[in-house]
């Protein structure tokens, strides 16, 4: 039936704010499908490199391959910004990874506790509502208005950007853990720590390691923001610094470190998954 | 797990955990562990929103800032609504087309929004323009891949019930393809709505002439803490409007179509 | 006015990983004119494939299948499909799923009103016009099904394992319903069973295959015994079920059916 698409697979499921979007290209069992993935960036890049010089677009709005590649240079060699590429985005990741790591420390316990106590969620919950709906961005003017624009300031918003999705995904874990299994784990008569240990936690693993997806994201974002704000060095600073002067080429790098960055990020914790997690392939 | 709670319980639980916020965070003020001006008594920040609604700050009210972030907030969603939907929808139906784009959009899906807001300031500038514009890179990939999920994982047996049934090509993605889409759709314009909104604030608070954003950092510059706190207050609610309007409306969907859990 | 449908030399092959698997290997028969015929057999063994075929949702990769000696091409109402999932659209009412086919054939809105209405009766589904799917129960839904597919007066009635999904009492439901309902409107039927009880008590030949390459095995003739033995007479399923000649058949059957089922074959 010409015009009508192609048949499909089985379930539907819509991917959350808890989930993750995964447009997957299937590429080993579908040939056309890589070449023209191929192709496609290809054209691209054959556009992108003419496109000043047929004077689509000026280089004062978006740089010219060659534009970019300088500016690559000069930010990897001479630094710009104050820094050169290296320690910006060394400084970005520290204080992305310190922030993360501290609301990870607190967040999960946190969350499991409120999963498996409902005493505790009671108690807890409101003060949660009150914070949750505010966006980490939303901390950013309270936090420099505390700390000023250094460090501090930035692993605080980090934190709280990280806390809310973590503790969410924790305690979600656990409530999602199958009534089965629990009742499965009295009957053996399992108590005490090693009910944490063994069924708790392995089992609210998937959530929690969604949780840090998310928050890990939102961290990047959120530091990237208070950066683009006010700081001595970073990727935002680059970003913020690239803006101010009108250099195209820089803002590119900046966004395309940016993106790696965040890339990397997921990596590793796609890999910490794997290694929690030997019982599932993801 | 430990018990349900009786609703009393549940009541007092909750109103202890209130008031210990609340308490702790007027001791701290009363005491002056920090200057008042950093740490305002609960009160103030209510005294500092009935301010903000009657007398401008930076240029306008509460609620004049409000509506211009509003208005931002609504073009780029719906911009990023109107393209991502019917985009990803046709992904997902046709094969070549999903295979051209998909390359694309890999490869921007993982900037994150906020590093749009330098090329968009300067592109369209911080009045409306730019912020629409870091909006929209919020909303939109959302949006995409859950039309696209929606599209593309259409139950075979209703497209062959149509064909079976002698429907055409229109007909089917009309009155099949279509509809059994729709649950995903709009929960992809949920989330779209939600990272939308985030990306607002984030480029008002960097480059923007106005909005709730803007209102925030201002009042930060003149270490206005109760306005940086209403400021965030807002931000939350509207958030939170958004979201439970948006949930109101995929469950009344679910409900219609007997996926409710 | 019903048709018939042709098998002749069909078979249906797939690769993979570079063998060859058969699903179907020459099966070759004919449902004659308001035939009601059975396909019988264990899992896997290719008859919802054969089904599938006449549907045109599936093509033989050699012989051919044919209705009313013209090959099938392509899937159509004329080839009306009950399905065991019912695959009822979830976003349209019970009056909008039966109608969709009918508009296919380009139906006035006033004749499509009425067919609809006739068929709601028929299948007792009065009072239910404005439900969606998932507000009725499992009998209820493939009762729409079936409307949905008799609304197309269909030449060819196309029935995979259509009781499957239901609980046993349901099913029995069914049967005599559609047995009543076979009465006053007769047509060619291909109905896909692993059941050999309904398939004893509803058709007029019953074909059982092999596993896997599915051939023809043997094709029981169940016509002759069902009108000389008078099964019509009795009104409940139980009643036909206990009768002699049907213990008979369906004896023969099951014996059919386990002689593929050999634990010493493994």
């Amino acid at each position: 039936m010409a015009g009508v698409p192609a048949r499909a697979a089985a379930a539907s499921c819509a991917v959350s704010d808890s989930e993750e979007p995964a447009v997957k290209s299937n590429v080993k069992r579908d040939p056309a499908r890589l070449w023209t993935g191929v192709a496609t960036v290809i054209v691209l890049l054959v556009l992108w490199s003419v496109a000043d010089r047929v004077g689509w677009v000026g280089t004062s709005f978006f740089p010219s391959p060659g534009n970019f590649w300088s500016a690559l240079q000069q930010s990897v060699t001479t630094g710009y910004a104050d820094g050169r590429l290296w320690e910006h985005l060394l400084q970005s990741v520290k204080l992305i990874l310190m922030g993360f790591l501290m609301a990870t420390a607190i967040g999960v316990p946190l969350g499991l506790w409120m999963g498996w106590s409902r005493k505790a969620e009671a108690l807890i919950n409101p003060i949660f509502l009150l914070i949750r709906p505010i966006p980490g961005l939303a901390w950013i003017p309270l936090a420099i208005v505390w700390l000023g624009v250094g460090d501090a300031a930035k692993i605080m918003i980090l934190w709280l950007t990280a806390f809310v999705p973590t503790v969410i995904n924790s305690f979600s874990g656990v409530r999602g853990i199958e009534r089965p299994i629990i009742e499965a784990s009295r009957m053996l008569g399992i108590r005490g720590f090693t009910v944490v240990k063994d069924v708790i936690v392995p089992g609210a693993l998937p959530s929690i390691f969604t949780g840090l997806r998310l928050s890990l994201q939102g961290c990047l974002t959120a530091l990237v923001a208070a950066e683009l704000l006010g700081a001595i060095l970073g990727l935002g600073k680059l970003l913020y610094q690239g803006g101010l002067d009108i250099y195209p080429g820089m803002i590119l790098v900046g966004m395309v470190a940016v993106a790696i960055t965040g890339l990397a990020l997921t990596a590793l914790i796609d890999l910490a998954e794997r290694y929690a997690m030997p019982w599932r392939h993801t | 797990m430990d018990a349900k709670l009786t609703h009393t319980q549940l009541a007092w639980l909750s109103i202890t955990g209130l008031v210990i916020f609340f308490g702790t965070w007027t001791l701290a003020a009363a005491l002056e562990l920090a200057p008042r001006r950093f740490l305002p008594l609960p009160w103030e920040v209510a005294e500092a929103f009935v301010k903000l609604v009657k007398t401008p700050f930076s240029g306008e009210t509460l609620q004049g800032h409000l509506v211009s972030s509003i208005n931002r907030y609504v073009r780029g969603f719906l911009l990023a609504a109107a393209v991502g939907v019917p985009l990803g929808l046709m992904m997902g139906w046709y094969r070549w087309l999903d295979n051209v784009v998909t390359p694309l959009f890999d490869g921007l899906r993982f900037i994150a929004p906020i590093a749009w807001v330098p090329f968009a300031a300067l592109w369209f500038g911080t009045g409306i323009g730019g912020p629409t514009m870091v909006i929209f890179a919020g909303a939109f990939p959302p949006c995409l891949i859950n039309a696209y999920r929606g599209a593309k994982y259409v139950e075979q047996r209703y497209i062959e019930a149509a064909q079976v049934l002698g429907a055409s090509g229109p007909r089917v993605i009309y009155e099949v393809l279509l509809p059994s889409s729709v649950p995903a759709i709009v929960a992809g314009l949920r989330v779209g709505a939600g990272t939308g909104w985030q990306s607002l604030i984030g480029a008002e608070l960097i480059a923007a002439s106005s909005g709730v954003g803007l209102m925030m950092v201002r009042a930060q510059g003149t270490l206005d803490t109760s306005t940086v706190m209403v400021g965030m207050l807002a931000v939350g609610v509207f958030g939170l409007l958004i979201d439970v309007a948006l949930r109101a409306i995929e469950q009344y969907i679910q409900r219609r179509r007997g996926l409710a859990t | 006015m019903s048709s018939n449908i042709t098998f002749s030399k069909v078979s249906r092959n797939f690769r993979r990983d570079s063998k060859d698997f058969f699903a179907l290997d020459d099966v070759n028969l004919m449902v004659n004119e308001n035939e009601f015929v059975a396909i019988v057999g264990p899992s896997g063994c290719g008859k919802t494939t054969c089904l599938r075929m006449v549907a045109g949702l599936e093509f033989p990769s050699s012989g051919l299948v044919q209705v009313d000696g013209v090959e099938v091409e392509r899937p159509g109402p004329e080839r009306a499909v009950v399905f065991q999932q019912f695959a009822l659209f979830p976003w349209k009412t019970v009056h909008e799923n039966i109608e969709f086919g009918l508009k296919s054939l380009g139906m006035p809105a006033a004749e499509r009103r009425e067919r609809i209405a006739g068929n709601i009766k028929l299948m007792n589904l009065e009072g239910y016009e404005s439900a969606f799917p998932h507000q009725l129960s499992g009998g209820m839904q493939q009762r729409v099904a079936i409307a949905r597919a008799y609304v197309l007066d269909p030449k060819v009635l196309l029935m995979d394992e259509p009781f499957g999904a239901l609980d046993a009492q349901t099913r029995t439901v069914m049967q005599e319903e559609l047995l009543r309902v076979g009465r006053l409107n007769p047509r060619t039927v291909l109905f896909i069973t692993h059941a050999v009880d309904e398939s004893v008590y509803l058709a007029d030949r019953v074909v059982v295959m092999t596993r896997r390459p599915g051939r023809i095995k043997e094709i029981i003739d169940v016509k002759p015994v069902r009108d000389a033995e008078k099964w019509q007479q009795h009104e409940r399923i139980e009643d036909v079920m206990d009768l002699e000649s049907f213990v008979h058949l369906r004896t023969r059957i099951w014996r059919l059916l386990r002689e593929q089922h050999d634990p010493a074959d493994h």
